[in-house]
């Protein structure tokens, strides 16, 4: 039972890939733009546990893992401004935030 | 000894609320809820940080997804009026093929990424084991790394927030006056099938266009 509280690299690991893949199921399950941008976010922070995780548990002296979590961060804070831009864009065109809705470039 | 215990119950805390927030986000119906849920899953990141010796990320994680994420979710959500706010979701049978499909991932990415950590990290104390927290934080060395090693990235990432921020604006600005909005609609409705709303819109747009307004503008 020891596993169960030796908290090692691998507890971590685990437990990001769990959250990617709920992030991920909700992803491709949901209609709505708002939840996948969500869920977008959520798989993003499983990548970041990852990170920091791995910072730790290698090479703690060195923070550089640390410092790509920063700039994951950084982006998904600009993909989520963009993406609800185009969101609300959209709303104003068509009414609906409903994915399949917009299906404009289908042939 | 009692240091690895507390730290197995705080991981095992903030797991439990992490993974039951995520499960939760994804399927519960109404997309506030779903957006509150994943505020429970923002904040249980901030202490995986935290347990790892990552102070500002801590930080930087409650400010910028516990508060702000959360925040401007629930903006666009309330600006995009009612019709989101209940998500039907897929039909049954492709939800089960999602599902299939996500399970089926998980499994793949359980067994690529354990699989070479399991000897060390399951092997006590030799192995990669998650540092105890420290009694100072490392702000001052992460700055350091930040601005000395990485600088150009660190400069880069400013050049993208700045285009993202003023790509934001551009978006979402209200940039149709009134007869742009509705040419758009009528070449989009051309292409696809005119709807009784589209013509509806229309007929309101040349009657607001014969007099109705006009002493505004």
């Amino acid at each position: 039972m020891s596993w169960l509280f030796d908290i090692g690299l691998t507890h971590y690991v685990v437990l990001a890939t769990v959250l990617f893949c709920i992030g991920l199921y909700g992803v491709v399950t949901s209609r709505s733009v708002i939840r996948v941008l969500l869920f977008v976010e959520l798989m993003l922070n499983a990548v970041n546990i990852n990170f920091a995780a791995f910072n730790n548990a290698i090479n703690p002296g060195d923070l550089s893992g640390q410092v790509f979590a920063i700039f994951i961060l950084t982006v998904s804070a600009a993909e989520a401004a963009v993406g609800l831009a185009i969101v609300i864009s959209l709303y104003r065109m068509r009414e609906t935030v409903d994915m399949e809705d917009f299906n404009l470039l289908k042939g | 000894m009692s240091e690895n215990l507390l730290q197995g119950v705080i991981f095992w805390a903030f797991a439990l609320l992490s993974v039951g927030g995520a499960l939760g986000a994804v399927f519960h119906k109404s997309i506030i809820y779903a957006a509150l849920f994943m505020l429970l899953v923002f904040l249980s990141m901030s202490g995986f940080f935290i347990l790892n010796n990552a102070d500002f990320l801590a930080i930087a994680q409650l400010i910028l997804y516990a508060v702000g994420l959360t925040i401007i979710m629930l903006f666009a959500i309330m600006f995009t009026g009612d019709k989101p706010l209940v998500d039907n979701g897929p039909k049954k049978s492709s939800m089960v093929a999602y599902g299939i499909i996500s399970a089926f991932v998980l499994a793949l990415l359980l067994k690529a990424t354990t699989f070479p950590f399991r000897a060390q990290a399951m092997g006590g104390a030799s192995g990669y084991m998650v540092n105890v927290l420290p009694t100072e934080g490392s702000i001052q060395q992460l700055g350091l790394t930040l601005f000395k090693t990485y600088s150009l990235p660190f400069e880069l990432a400013s050049i993208l927030l700045l285009i993202a921020m003023v790509g934001a604006i551009v978006l979402a600005k209200k940039t149709f006056d009134d007869d742009d909005h509705a040419t758009a609609k009528y070449v989009l409705d051309e292409r696809s099938q005119p709807t009784d709303e589209a013509r509806k819109a229309l007929a309101r747009h040349d009657e607001l266009v014969a007099g109705k307004i006009g002493a505004g503008k």
